[in-house]
C-alpha cells in the first residue's frame, strides 16, 4: 500500500516525537542520576513481532534497537492474547537481555480499538538490584546469581492491579528501594504516555496506514545505510587490541579481535576470534557485542538519523557463544559495558584503511567514572555518589580530537556538577581540569584527558574501574598514543598508591583520590603539525614547553632562529 | 502620554508608537555603524515630540549578534583554584552521540585568560580558604597587562554566599577602573558551575559593547530633552530599566523575537485561538514558538546556538526555535551543483542586490522580487525603491547560469528552499512536539513573514494563517505590550518536612529585600508590582524540579508545607503521570518573579474596532506561484484600505507599508473586526 508522502512525513516525525516524549517523561521524573544525568536509558515502541518502530535519540548510544528481545520473551510466555490493558512487565533476565541486571526493562501493551498493536517499552539503569555489590562495579562476582535479582517477564501489574508479592520482594532486596521504585513509577508513566500517543495517531490514520508508514520508514533507513556501505571498498578488514585484564588475573590482557567484511551493500562484523569469556563479571551477553557493532555501524552510516529496525538490516553480526561479548550463562556480566568502547574502537581501527577520511584515532576507551558509597556520619543515611567524567578523543582527519569528552558509548551523558556533588555528598572536589600533554601527538593532536581529585570528608568506600592502560588509545597514520588512565590514592599519612580495577577501597576522612583520564590518540605524523597549532597549544597550556620540544621539535629559540 | 517601542533587528529598525490612543509605525534600514542613527530616523519620520515621550521601550539584537559573530570584548574569567577548565570542558557530554566529527562550542574566554583564586567556599557557605585581597590586586594588574576590557567572575558555591565574588568585584573595581565586571551571583544564584560560568561569561563578553551602545542611545535621547523612562526588552518576556540592562546585558539576548511572541500571544487571546505557532521572519533568521493560552513557554535552559553546540545561559528565556532563513539570507551553489539558502545574510548593508547598495549576492528578497511577489515601488511605503533588474542580474550570475536554469526557475528554487527550511522550524514546535499542524494556526509577522507564511502553511498543512495589523513592526509592538519583569532565583536545598524555619525566613527576607531594592532602583513601588514566589520542588532523589507557586514563607514552613506537598503531588501527577504522596519532598530553589501591573493601554488598542483608511485602487500583476513559465495574473490590494469583513480571494498580493501578504490561488483572507487578516488556506481548512 502506497502512503501519501505527507502522511508518511507526519507519522515519521510523530513516532520519533512519541519516543522522545517517553524519554522526557522518564528522565524528568526519574530518581537516580544514572537516568537523569547519565541518561542510561532508552525508550521506544516495539511492534508485536519485537521490532523497533522508533526509539528516542538522546539515550545511551549502546541501547540500539535491542529492546525487542526483552519483549519477545514476554510474548513467548504469555502469547499475544495474553496481554490486557493495564499490564506492565518487568524484565532484566541475564540470558535474554545480556546486560547487567541493573538495566530494568518495563513494557506495557498498547491497544487500539481493543486490538493489541504494539508495546511501549523502556530500559533504565537502577542504582541497585541487590546482590553482593552496591550499585555496580564489583570484580568480586563469579556468576550471575551474585549480581542481584532476576525478573524474567514478570507482570508487575496485571490489568492495573499491582502484584504485591513482587513489589514486596523489591522492597526487601534493594539497597535503595525508594529510588528504584521511584524509577519504576517513572518508567511506567513513560510507557503509558507512549500508549496514549500511539493511540492518537492510530485514531487519526488507522492501523493499516500507520503500519504501511512504519514499513516505508524502515525501508528508507535501510536504503540509506546500504548506500553508505556500498561506498566502502569491498574487502576483509581485521584489527586487534587489548583489554587490560579480567579484573582478577591482573597480568593477563584480554584479546579484542574483530574482522569486518564489506561485501557490496552489506557489512559483516565477526567476533569469532574474540577472547573467551572470563570467570569475572567482565563479560556481556549477546546484547553487548551487538551494541558495539551497531554503534560503530551507525557512526559510519547515518549518525544523525533516528533509530529504528531498518537502520541495521545491512549489518550482520557473527558472535559465537562463549566469548567476552557473548558469554554463556550463568556467567557474571556485572561489568558488561566496560569493554564496549574498546570493541567499537577496534572495529573502527579495522576499517580505518578503507575510510581514511572518516575514521579518527582511538579515544580514551573506557567508561570513565567512579562510585563512592557508605553511610553518612551526620544522619546515618546510605549514600552513593556516581560521577562520569570524560577523556580525550582521537585526532581526526579534519582536526584535533575533542578533550575531556565521554566515551563513544555514552553520548549525551553529562558529568555531575561539582556544586551538586558537594551539596549532596561528603566530599570536596579539589580540582577538575584538563590534563596537559595527555593527547597523542600527531598532525591532528589527540584530545586531552581530565584530572579530577576527590577529598573525602568522612569514611567511605570506592570502586575504581580503569581500562586501556596496557594498550593505550592508539594513533593512526603515524600519530602517537594518548596518555593512559591513572588513579592515585593519597592517604593522610602521606602514603600514595595507584589503583586500576578495585572494589570496596576503604577511604578515611582526608584521603584523596585523583583520576587522570586518558588522552586520545594522534592522527598523522607529528612533524606535519602546523606550527601555529603548536604555538596555540603552548599559549593555552595544553602542551608543556618540554613536550613541544620533544614531540614537535618546537622551541621559541629554534623558531626565532628560522 | 506617549509610548514608543523601537526594535533594532539585523536588517531593519522598527518603530511602533502609541499616541493619544492611536498607533503610529515606521521602519528604516538598520544602521550598523551607529544604530542610534536609525532610531533618530524613525523618531523623526513619525514626527515624534521626544520630550513628550513617557516610555521608551527598546529591543535590540546587539547582544546576541555580538555572541554569534564573536565580536565581543577581550574577556577574562576568574574562578576558583582547581577549576580553571570547567568553562572549557563543559559537561563532558557529546549530544551528537554518533557524530565522530562532534565539536563542543568554542568558549568565549580562552584558557590563557582564565585566572584562579585560592578562596574556597562550601555549599553551606562555610569558608574553607579565605579571600586574599592582595591576590585579587595582583590578578587585576595582570588583567590590565593582558589588555582585557571585561571580566567574568564565577566562584564555586557563590550562589550560596556571594561574599567572595562581591569582594573581588570591589577590589577589581578599584584596581581596574573602567573594566566591565560580571559577577555570576548578580545574574543568578543557582547551582551548576558550568552553566553559571557560561552565563556570566556571556554577560561579560557582550557587556562593553552593549554598554557603549546604551550610553549612546541615552545620550541621544537626553540631548533632545527626553524625560521619560527607558525600558529594555529582555528574553523573559518582560522589560528592565536601562541601568539594569547595562549590568545584565545577557538578559536581553533574545529581546526582539521574544517581544513579537508576546504580541502574538495577545492576538491569539483576542481571536480565541487556544494553540498557535508564532512565526517571525525577518532579515536574517526565522523563528517559531508554540503559544498556548496566549503565552509562549519560558525555559531556564537556553543555549545560544542550539543545545548540542551552543553556549548555555541559565536564565529564563521564551522558548523559540530559530533557523537561518530570512529575507536577507544569501543563496549560493556548491561545487556539486546544489543550491542552498543561508545561513549567511546580506544584512542591511549592502543588503539584497535590489537595494542597489552594491550587494552582489542574491538573497531571498531578490527572489521574491523576481517572482513579482514583492512590489518594487511600494517597499517601505515606497521610500526605498527596489531595482528588480539588479535582483535578476545577481540571480542570473550566481545561481541561474552556474546551474543552467532560467532566472525565474532559479528564483522559485530559492524561495522554495527557504520555505522548506523554515517549515522545519515550525515542524519542530508543532509535529515534533506532538501538536498536529492540521489543528493549528500560524500567526505570522516580521517584514517577510506574511510573504512566506502561506507557502509554509501549505508545506506542512496548516489550515489557517493570521496576519496581524502592522506585522512588519510587530516586535516593536510587542514591546509596548510587555510588562516590566525581573526574575530572581536562590538555591535553597533541604527537605520540605524538615525545613529550618529561621533559614527559610532569612532566604525569603533576602529575596524580598533584593526584590524591593530592585524596585526602588527602578522607581517602582510594591503597590505597582506583583510579587510571585515559587519553590522548585522534587521528590528526594530526583533531579528535575517543578516550580510550585507560593504565597510566602508561611506556605513553606509548619502547617503550610502539607498543602504545598499536596499541590506538588498533584502537579507531578499531571505532568508526569505519577506521584508519590508518601515520599519526602526536597526543595531546591526559591524563585521570585516581579511584574509591573496595570496601565497597559497598548493592549486595549489591539482589540479596538478597526476602520479602513487610505483606500487605494486595486492593481493587477503577473505573479509566479508554482510554475515559472506560467505567471498568474493576481489582484494587488492595499491593506490599509480594507474594511472589516472585506474578503480577498487568491491569487492576490495584499500590500501594506512594511509588509506584503501573498495569497495562493484559492486562499481566502477575511479582515477581522480588529483589522487582522484571517486566511483560510485552500484545500486545508
Amino acid at each position: 500500500m502506497n502512503v501519501h508522502p505527507v502522511t508518511l512525513e507526519v507519522v515519521r516525525n510523530a513516532l520519533v516525537a512519541y519516543s522522545e516524549d517517553m524519554a522526557t517523561a522518564l528522565c524528568k521524573s526519574a530518581y537516580n542520576m544514572m537516568i537523569y544525568e547519565v541518561r542510561d536509558y532508552c525508550c521506544g515502541l516495539i511492534d508485536t513481532e519485537g521490532r523497533m518502530i522508533s526509539q528516542n535519540k538522546g539515550g545511551l548510544p549502546i541501547f540500539l534497537a535491542d529492546l525487542g528481545a526483552a519483549v519477545l520473551d514476554g510474548i513467548e510466555r504469555y502469547g499475544l492474547d495474553g496481554f490486557q490493558p493495564g499490564d506492565a512487565v518487568i524484565m532484566n533476565h541475564a540470558q535474554v537481555c545480556g546486560q547487567h541486571l541493573n538495566n530494568i526493562v518495563i513494557y506495557t501493551p498498547c491497544f487500539h480499538d481493543g486490538q493489541l498493536v504494539a508495546f511501549a517499552a523502556n530500559r533504565a539503569h537502577w542504582v541497585d538490584i541487590g546482590g553482593t555489590r552496591v550499585g555496580f562495579g564489583s570484580y568480586a562476582t563469579n556468576e550471575i546469581f551474585q549480581e542481584g535479582l532476576q525478573f524474567r517477564s514478570i507482570k508487575i501489574y496485571e490489568a492495573g492491579k499491582r502484584n504485591d508479592a513482587v513489589w514486596q520482594i523489591l522492597l526487601d532486596n534493594l539497597r535503595f528501594p525508594e529510588s528504584s521504585l521511584g524509577d519504576l513509577r517513572a518508567q511506567m508513566a513513560s510507557c503509558s504516555l507512549g500508549e496514549r500517543r500511539l493511540d492518537e495517531i492510530l485514531g487519526r490514520y488507522g492501523i493499516a496506514t500507520v503500519k504501511s508508514c512504519i514499513a516505508e520508514i524502515w525501508d528508507q533507513a535501510e536504503a540509506e545505510a546500504r548506500e553508505v556501505v556500498a561506498g566502502i571498498p569491498d574487502g576483509v578488514y581485521s584489527a586487534s587490541s587489548l583489554l587490560d585484564n579480567d579484573g582478577r588475573t591482573l597480568d593477563k590482557p584480554l584479546d579484542v579481535k574483530v574482522t569486518v567484511t564489506i561485501a557490496g551493500e552489506d557489512m559483516i562484523v565477526d567476533y569469532s576470534d574474540m577472547n573467551p569469556q572470563v570467570p569475572t563479571p567482565l563479560n556481556s551477553g549477546f546484547s553487548g557485542g551487538l551494541a558495539a557493532a551497531r554503534v560503530a555501524f551507525k557512526c559510519l552510516t547515518m549518525p544523525d538519523a533516528p533509530v529504528n529496525e531498518g537502520c541495521f538490516r545491512s549489518l550482520t553480526l557473527v558472535s559465537p557463544e562463549g566469548t567476552i561479548v557473548n558469554a554463556r550463562p550463568p556467567a557474571a556480566i556485572g561489568l558488561w559495558s566496560i569493554m564496549l568502547p574498546t570493541v567499537i574502537d577496534t572495529i573502527l581501527k579495522a576499517l580505518a584503511p578503507a575510510m581514511p577520511d572518516i575514521i579518527p584515532a582511538a579515544h580514551k576507551g573506557d567508561m570513565g567514572g567512579v562510585s563512592f558509597y557508605g553511610y553518612r556520619v551526620d544522619d546515618g543515611r546510605r549514600f552513593l555518589l556516581m560521577n562520569i567524567f570524560g577523556g580525550g578523543w582521537g585526532g581526526r582527519p579534519t582536526g584535533d580530537g575533542e578533550s575531556s569528552a565521554v566515551s563513544i558509548c555514552q553520548g549525551d551523558v553529562r558529568n555531575v556538577p561539582i556544586e551538586v556533588q558537594e551539596t549532596n555528598f561528603p566530599f570536596i572536589v579539589d580540582e577538575f581540569g584538563l590534563r596537559p600533554d595527555s593527547g597523542g601527538v600527531g598532525r591532528h593532536r589527540g584530545g586531552l584527558g581530565a584530572i579530577i581529585t576527590y577529598r573525602c570528608l568522612q569514611k567511605t568506600l570506592a570502586n575504581i574501574n580503569l581500562e586501556r592502560i596496557v594498550d593505550p588509545p592508539w594513533g593512526v597514520f603515524g600519530g602517537g598514543i594518548g596518555q593512559p588512565n591513572v588513579a592515585i590514592i593519597r592517604r593522610t599519612d602521606g602514603s600514595e598508591r595507584r589503583a586500576t580495577k578495585e572494589t570496596n577501597i576503604q577511604l578515611e576522612a582526608g584521603d584523596r583520590v585523583t583520576f587522570l583520564t586518558a588522552g586520545g590518540g594522534g592522527f598523522g605524523n607529528a612533524g606535519d603539525r602546523d606550527r601555529a597549532a603548536v604555538e596555540e597549544d603552548l599559549r593555552e597550556g595544553l602542551i608543556t614547553p618540554e613536550a613541544a620540544v620533544r614531540d614537535y621539535g618546537y622551541s621559541q629559540a629554534s623558531e626565532a632562529a628560522e | 502620554m506617549q509610548r514608543v517601542g523601537i526594535d533594532i533587528g539585523g536588517t531593519f529598525t522598527d518603530l511602533v508608537g502609541l499616541r493619544d490612543g492611536a498607533i503610529v509605525i515606521d521602519k528604516t534600514s538598520t544602521t550598523p555603524h551607529d544604530p542610534t542613527e536609525g532610531v533618530a530616523i524613525v523618531l523623526a519620520d513619525v514626527g515624534t515630540d521626544i520630550p513628550a515621550i513617557s516610555d521608551f521601550l527598546h529591543g535590540t539584537t546587539i547582544a546576541i549578534n555580538t555572541v554569534l559573530e564573536r565580536k565581543g570584548a577581550n574577556t577574562a574569567l576568574i574562578t576558583t583554584k582547581g577549576f580553571r577548565d570547567v568553562y572549557t570542558m563543559g559537561r563532558n557530554n557529546r549530544p551528537e552521540a554518533f557524530n565522530l566529527e562532534f565539536r563542543r562550542p568554542r568558549p568565549l574566554v580562552p584558557r590563557s585568560l582564565t585566572w584562579e583564586v585560592s578562596a574556597r567556599m562550601m555549599a553551606s557557605g562555610d569558608i574553607v580558604a579565605p579571600l586574599i585581597d592582595a591576590e585579587i590586586e595582583a590578578i587585576g594588574g595582570e588583567l590590565l597587562a593582558a589588555g582585557v576590557s571585561s571580566v567574568a567572575v564565577c566562584l564555586l558555591h557563590s550562589y550560596a554566599d556571594p561574599g567572595h565574588e562581591q569582594r573581588i568585584g570591589k577590589v577589581l573595581g578599584r584596581v581596574c577602573p573602567g573594566l566591565f565586571i560580571s559577577l555570576s551571583h548578580d545574574i543568578l544564584r543557582e547551582y551548576r558551575e558550568y552553566e553559571r560560568t557560561s552565563t556570566a561569561a556571556l554577560n561579560a563578553y557582550v557587556g562593553p559593547r552593549v554598554r557603549t551602545y546604551l550610553d549612546r542611545l541615552e545620550g541621544f535621547l537626553t540631548e533632545r530633552d527626553f524625560g521619560g523612562s527607558i525600558q529594555i526588552m529582555r528574553s523573559n518576556g518582560g522589560t528592565m530599566s536601562l541601568g539594569q540592562a547595562r549590568l545584565q546585558p545577557v538578559t536581553m539576548m533574545e529581546s526582539g523575537p521574544v517581544a513579537g511572541m508576546i504580541a502574538a500571544g495577545r492576538i491569539a487571546d483576542i481571536l480565541g485561538i487556544e494553540q498557535c505557532i508564532g512565526f517571525d521572519m525577518g532579515g536574517t533568521t526565522a523563528k517559531a514558538s508554540l503559544i498556548t493560552d496566549g503565552a509562549p513557554e519560558v525555559r531556564e535552559d537556553y543555549y545560544i546556538g542550539g543545545y548540542s553546540r551552543g553556549q548555555p545561559m541559565q536564565i529564563p528565556v521564551v522558548d523559540i526555535v530559530e533557523v537561518g532563513a530570512g529575507g536577507g539570507s544569501i543563496a549560493w551553489t556548491d561545487t556539486r551543483g546544489g543550491l542552498h539558502v543561508g545561513p549567511e545574510s546580506a544584512g542591511a548593508d549592502p543588503g539584497p542586490a535590489c537595494y542597489g547598495k552594491g550587494g552582489e549576492a542574491p538573497v531571498v528578497t531578490d527572489a521574491d522580487l523576481v517572482l513579482a511577489r514583492l512590489n518594487a515601488s511600494r517597499f517601505l511605503s515606497g521610500r526605498m525603491g527596489l531595482d528588480p533588474t539588479l535582483s535578476a542580474a545577481a540571480i542570473k550570475g550566481k545561481i541561474a547560469d552556474p546551474l543552467g536554469l532560467s532566472v525565474s526557475d532559479a528564483a522559485l528554487g530559492i524561495a522554495k528552499i527557504a520555505d522548506a527550511s523554515m517549515s522545519l522550524a515550525l515542524r519542530t514546535v508543532s509535529v515534533e512536539r506532538g501538536c498536529d499542524p492540521r489543528d493549528t494556526t500560524i500567526i505570522a509577522f516580521g517584514g517577510a513573514g506574511p510573504l512566506h507564511a502561506v507557502a509554509i502553511a501549505r508545506e506542512i498543512f496548516i489550515p489557517r494563517v493570521i496576519i496581524p495589523r502592522y506585522p512588519g513592526n510587530f516586535s516593536a509592538l510587542g514591546m509596548l505590550l510587555a510588562p516590566w519583569r525581573q526574575d530572581f532565583v536562590r538555591t535553597f536545598v533541604g527537605d520540605l518536612a524538615r525545613i529550618d524555619e529561621a533559614a527559610a525566613r532569612a532566604a525569603f527576607d533576602e529575596l524580598r529585600s533584593v526584590g524591593n531594592a530592585r524596585l526602588s532602583e527602578e522607581g517602582l513601588s510594591e503597590a505597582d508590582t506583583e510579587f510571585q514566589f515559587a519553590a522548585d520542588l522534587r521528590y528526594r532523589g530526583q533531579e528535575h524540579t517543578i516550580a510550585v507557586p507560593l504565597g510566602g514563607v508561611g506556605d513553606l514552613i509548619g502547617g503550610g508545607s502539607e498543602s504545598l506537598r499536596q499541590t506538588f503531588d498533584r502537579l507531578h501527577d499531571r505532568r508526569y503521570g505519577h506521584a508519590a504522596p508518601d515520599e519526602s519532598i526536597q526543595i531546591v530553589n526559591l524563585r521570585l518573579i516581579l511584574r509591573a501591573i496595570g496601565g497597559d493601554r497598548s493592549a486595549e488598542w489591539l482589540s479596538a474596532p478597526y476602520e479602513a483608511e487610505d483606500v487605494q485602487p486595486d492593481q493587477t500583476r503577473d505573479v509566479i506561484f508554482d510554475d515559472p513559465a506560467a505567471p498568474v495574473t493576481s489582484r494587488i490590494v492595499w491593506r490599509p484600505g480594507l474594511a472589516p469583513g472585506a474578503v480577498i480571494e487568491g491569487p492576490a498580493v495584499i500590500e501594506e507599508p512594511n509588509s506584503t501578504t501573498l495569497l495562493y490561488p484559492g486562499d481566502v483572507a477575511t479582515v477581522t473586526d480588529h483589522g487582522h487578516l484571517d486566511i483560510a488556506i485552500a484545500g486545508e481548512a
